[in-house]
């Protein structure tokens, strides 16, 4: 059997010395997209800054497309609690290795960088894919679906991010996600703080990349939304997966948090 | 790395008292005035190191002006005591307030600034007051600076005769106070404000403390005592020199303020007496003396951020686990009979997977027997024998079973990353069943070891004949219920310290474990012996803990459910507790006990105890 | 006074400001990219100075000029790298990296000066001039050197100006610089990039130390000065843009040559203070921008 496309294995993290998340075990299977449901402060940002390696993971596994992300050694008791370890042991999980092999995770509320236009940012973004993804020409082709899945990000090619509205960014962070030719993209609440117009339009977008068969991890609130795009959706509250429902059995908004929670008084 | 520590074991009153006896009586004993000598240059550095603390450790605040402060304290004395020909005395004391001005001439360039402009504007300011000494050389001296300034005497008596002895006590007096005063600024409402506005500056703003005011207040504080350090220090050496705005004098206190650990006092104190005397030790070394003492300022920032104070407290801690180990292993058996004696039952120690554990287990006796047995969960910083009472009720009709949590009462310590959270301790009240082969019990868990219970029965609901917690509220959501399920003013929040001050166990002692009396003294003895890391770690893994679990647990009624609360606990809000959803709870609410406290089974033991029989009973026939 | 002593003046600005150029920006890349003050800065000045004398100069390797200077800032391009790696490097995720890098740093360039006195011993050394022989350019007669120097720098600020705003390299860098999670889930090599900064930095210093020492005379402190000065510069300019201190840096130089031509060398450092301090109390944030932490 082919292995799935992204594994967690008994994955634990968080800030330290205080533990967000423990013992998370899921599986993503090729060409599916899984969501995530939970409240806010319940470690699910956590878990995708852990799974792309911007944060260490405290044990188990990270495997991506049959490869192990991590190095095997386990973060180990810090018995010198003022002892700089940084300083000779190696970092459990290289970011930039999991972005290279194709997880690229849109990190949320993503500022990506103020001073640099649009284009500038599109022109790096691809760095991740380099020696996977194709040479100049597929990335020409990559370049010219992002703008038309993103006409407001073309208007804008020689506008500096920071002077971009919100929902400008967040286009602009997805587009570079996707420039990155990803076989995993990990959209974090794309659609925090936007208006109902540019909501609808970023919608609109995501559903056109999923469309295009880009397997996804999406963090979002709005349930409707999810139960649109994904297979499988994850509920999570106290740093562990509480549930797993299929997409049919996926149920209305306050019943979503009435499980997480129980009818309160 | 700026040291935070998470904990006080003391005031330090008792170890500053003993390093001062030692600094007194110093030049009693080493007659050599050039060891006094380089004492009183530490005790200098000490207070100007100290005072940068301020500034920069507690107020995050990057004053590259400070060692320009010093200068300025010298070169006031030398203006004031030798060309103005004020009584030296008070020229040192005024060299402070002037300090103060020039600080508050730093100050204003940099209200708004962050950062590494702070750096750099602090920089060039003491580069500017340089270019200001040297170029104004008939009030200054110029590049050669000043010499012979006036030395100090009191009543006829000057300080350079003795072998210095003078100068060595005055500047420990002018340390003690510098410490004193520094002390007194941090510990005050203001001295938190200026650590609040170091760590959440825009949150500190928006509760109304004022940026520009607190940066100007921190820098002229800092600058007071090294204004005056620089004033002594200019009566001592008898030389204002122009060379004090260099980089060296700049790295030589920066390097002890940073190796010894910033945003602590004492470090830098300490810090001082370590720098100079190495930099001494390796003064026939030339060139060489440089390099290795900027390699191990290096060394020690790259592998030890936190600096000499992190080490030592680092010390205390492991000599604390240390003794509490110790503690454990010497009342394991020198007190067992008493504690056999007190609980009527044999003690004996069971290997878990956390350890082992003290396991007290008792009846029921001979025939007798009737119904399932009884496993008790003891508290934070108590020990099994707080159910002595319920040990004496129910030890002749059905077997009674309380052990020692890792890390307390007469266990061992535990591995604090893997032993210290409440899953473990489930772990542990599993083996303990297992060993003893008591089967389906009743659970009685006391505040932590209520979430013990409540872990422990909801992993199998139907594996256990009733669940009593007391002293405990269920969480919904964790952490945020915690605000609503305990009173925030008490003394709960000292639960998770991992030292406690004398004054701190005594409260803890008094609301926690029991009200401090003689009955109860055998108990609060638990709170010295107790891990302190068992306290800290249980925090920082609450989400360890399946919450929800509990409370689907509790909201479908899966097991026979009892809360049995004291009615005057100082911890819980029982408006919340009796406000949450349970599917069965026995009696249909919340059972108070009356005039109970934190541990209503131990200051109340004939009340509770007739509730939880009844519990007890009741639950046994439902389940029948 | 005439319009040609003006004219000499100002070119002697012009070199005093490109050399402090070459400096500030290169201090300005440490800072912006990787968030901290690197107080060796200047001792890389005098270290870039003495290996090109030593690789140069023809009582010791006695290479030539070229190849000295070409080596010279090669090796430093490569301390700039390790001193990256052993006093910068650990403390990349740490809160306090600001303070733990100043003390470090200070350090560092502590073990460079008295290395210095240490090989090459306390007597002052000087480099050759950069060329022999005057150019004239109209009414202004120019020393070759200098205008061997002016040429080199305008290459060097040109090229890293198009380096960090063209290449893929150079706007990953400015990337770094300006967010850099977002940097590392790009999958930009985050820990070379800061590498690279901190040498290309060194290599930037070097090079000005070596112009540094064609025209002043040789010391193991030889960089505190013009570091003084850089600092300056970064303080009136600002390092929103990577332009801006270089305009600083000429405003700098040409006050610098004009003070010390008409008020004398003694109130030329007042002069500078002076103005400094006029720009903080008027614009605090720089005299070309309000940003802080960019390329």
């Amino acid at each position: 059997m082919k292995a799935p496309l992204l594994e967690l294995r008994g994955l634990a993290g968080g800030y330290d010395p205080i533990q967000i998340f423990q013992d998370v075990d899921l599986e993503v299977p090729h060409d599916r997209a899984v969501g995530f449901f939970g409240p806010n402060g319940h470690g699910k940002t956590t878990l995708m800054k852990t799974i792309s390696g911007v944060l260490e993971p405290w044990s188990g596994d990270v495997i991506f497309e049959g490869r192990r992300m991590n190095r095997a050694a386990e973060r180990g008791s810090r018995r010198w609690r003022n002892f700089n370890y940084d300083a000779i042991i190696p970092r459990r999980m290289d970011p930039k290795a999991v972005a290279r092999a194709g997880l690229i995770h849109v990190a949320q509320g993503n500022l990506l960088f103020p001073e640099m236009t649009v284009e500038e940012t599109l022109s790096i973004a691809p760095i991740a894919a380099a020696g996977r993804a194709g040479g100049a020409a597929e990335t020409k082709r990559r370049r010219d679906e992002v703008e038309a899945l993103f006409p407001r990000l073309a208007e804008r090619r020689r506008h500096k991010a920071r002077y971009l509205s919100g929902g400008e960014r967040q286009m602009l962070s997805i587009a570079a996600g996707l420039m990155a030719a990803p076989k995993l993209l990990i959209l974090d609440e794309p659609t925090l703080g936007l208006s109902p117009r540019l909501r609808g339009e970023l919608c609109d977008a995501i559903r056109q990349v999923r469309a295009g068969g880009v397997p996804l991890i999406l963090i979002e609130q709005d349930v409707g939304f999810l139960k649109e795009l994904i297979d499988v959706l994850y509920l999570f509250d106290h740093g562990r997966i509480s549930r797993r429902l299929t997409r049919d059995e996926v149920p209305s908004h306050d019943r979503l948090m009435a499980m997480l929670f129980g009818e309160r008084e | 790395m700026r040291y935070d520590p998470p904990f006080h074991r003391s005031n330090g009153l008792v170890p500053a008292l003993i390093a001062l006896a030692a600094l007194i009586l110093f030049p009693l004993v080493f007659e050599a005035s050039y060891l006094r000598h380089l004492m009183i240059l530490a005790f200098v550095f000490a207070v100007v190191a100290a005072s940068w603390d301020l500034s920069l450790g507690y107020g995050g605040l990057f004053n590259f002006a400070h060692v320009a402060l010093f200068a300025v304290g010298i070169y006031s004395y030398g203006i004031l005591a030798k060309t103005l020909g004020l009584n030296p005395w008070l020229a040192i004391l005024l060299a402070g307030p002037i300090a103060m001005l020039f600080a508050a001439a730093v100050a204003l360039p940099v209200l708004r600034l962050d950062g590494i402009f702070v750096i750099l504007v602090t920089l060039a300011f003491s580069q500017l007051l340089f270019q200001i000494v040297i170029s104004q050389s008939d009030i200054t001296g110029g590049t050669s600076g000043m010499v012979t300034l006036p030395a100090l005497s009191l009543g006829g008596y000057r300080f350079t005769k003795d072998g210095r002895i003078g100068y060595y006590y005055a500047a420990l007096v002018l340390l003690v106070l510098a410490i004193a005063f520094l002390w007194r600024v941090t510990r005050s409402r203001f001295g938190r404000g200026i650590v609040a506005m170091r760590d959440a500056k825009y949150y500190a703003i928006s509760r109304g403390a004022p940026e520009g005011g607190t940066r100007l207040v921190t820098l002229c504080a800092s600058a007071l005592f090294t204004g005056i350090a620089g004033g002594f220090y200019g009566s001592y050496v008898r030389v204002a020199s122009p060379d004090i705005f260099g980089l060296g004098p700049l790295t030589l206190i920066l390097s002890m303020l940073l190796v010894g650990g910033a945003g602590t006092i004492w470090g830098p104190v300490l810090a001082a007496f370590v720098v100079t005397a190495l930099s001494e030790a390796m003064a026939d070394l030339g060139f060489w003396r440089e390099i290795l003492m900027a390699l191990l300022i290096i060394v020690v920032m790259v592998f030890y951020p936190g600096g000499l104070w992190a080490l030592v407290q680092e010390a205390r801690e492991a000599a604390a686990v240390a003794l509490a180990g110790l503690r454990a292993r010497r009342r394991r058996a020198a007190q067992k009979a008493a504690r056999e004696a007190r609980m009527g039952a044999p003690e004996r120690m069971v290997e878990t997977r956390h350890g082992l554990i003290a396991v007290a287990a008792a009846g029921p006796d001979e025939g007798a027997a009737d119904g399932p047995p009884i496993l008790l969960i003891h508290g934070n910083s108590a020990c099994k024998e707080a159910f002595l009472h319920q040990f004496a009720a129910f030890r002749a009709r059905r077997q009674v079973i309380a052990f020692d949590l890792p890390g307390h009462g007469v266990s061992e310590n535990g591995d604090p990353e893997k032993s210290y959270n409440i899953p473990a301790y489930a772990d542990v009240a599993e083996d303990v069943l297992a060993a003893l082969g008591a089967k389906g019990p009743f659970v009685l868990g006391w505040s932590l070891g209520g979430y013990v219970a409540l872990e422990l029965t909801a992993r199998d609901p139907a594996a256990y004949a009733g669940l009593a917690i007391t002293g405990a509220s269920p969480l919904n959501v964790v952490p945020e219920d915690f605000a609503r399920g305990y009173d925030a003013s008490s003394h709960v929040v000292l639960a998770g310290r991992q030292f406690f001050t004398p004054a701190e166990r005594s409260r803890f002692a008094g609301s926690a474990t029991a009200p401090l009396s003689e009955a109860s003294a055998f108990m609060h003895a638990n709170i010295d012996r107790t891990d302190g890391r068992a306290r800290f770690y249980m925090l920082t893994k609450l989400s360890v803990v399946d919450w929800p679990r509990q409370m689907r647990m509790l909201r479908e009624g899966t097991i026979p459910f009892a809360v049995l609360n004291g009615s005057n606990d100082p911890f819980l809000n029982h408006g919340y507790i009796a406000g949450l959803n349970y599917g069965a709870i026995w009696t249909g609410a919340p059972r108070d006990i009356e005039d109970g406290k934190h541990a209503p089974f131990f200051n109340r033991p004939e009340a509770f105890n007739e509730v939880f029989h009844a519990f007890m009973a009741d639950a046994s026939r439902a389940r029948a | 006074m005439s319009l040609d002593t003006l004219l000499v003046v100002a070119s002697g600005g012009l070199v005093l400001g490109a050399i402090y150029a070459l400096m500030a920006s290169g201090l300005a890349v440490v800072w912006t990219t990787l968030g901290i003050f690197n107080f060796a800065h200047g001792a890389f000045i005098a270290l870039g100075a003495y290996l090109g004398w030593q690789l140069s100069h023809a009582e010791a390797s006695g290479l030539g000029l070229l190849a000295g200077a070409l080596g010279a800032v090669a090796a430093m391009f490569v301390i700039g790298v390790c001193f990256h790696y052993a006093l910068v490097r650990p403390f990349e995720r740490k809160a306090n990296i600001v303070a733990a890098s100043v003390i470090t740093t200070l350090a560092g360039a502590a073990i460079i000066e008295n290395g210095i006195s240490l090989v090459w011993g306390p007597r002052s050394k000087q480099m050759p001039r950069l060329a022999e022989g005057d150019v004239a350019l109209g009414p202004v007669v120019l020393s070759a050197s200098d205008l061997v120097l002016l040429v080199t720098v305008a290459a060097i600020l040109a090229g890293l100006g198009w380096f960090l705003g063209a290449t893929r390299t150079g706007r990953s860098m400015r990337a770094v610089a300006q967010n850099r999670e977002a940097a590392e889930l790009m999958g930009l090599d985050v820990p070379r990039l800061y590498a690279v900064s901190f040498g290309l930095s060194a290599a930037m210093a070097g090079l000005a130390g070596l112009f540094v020492g064609s025209i002043r005379f040789m010391t193991p402190t030889m960089g505190a000065d013009p570091l003084m000065k850089a600092l300056i510069v970064v303080i009136l300019g600002g390092v929103a843009r990577f332009t801006s201190p270089i305009y600083a840096a000429l405003i700098v130089g040409m006050v610098e040559a004009y003070s010390s031509y008409f008020l004398g060398l003694y109130w030329t450092p007042a002069v500078l203070f002076a103005l400094m301090i006029a720009v903080l109390v008027l614009k605090p944030s720089g005299l070309f921008t309000s940003h802080q932490r960019t390329l």
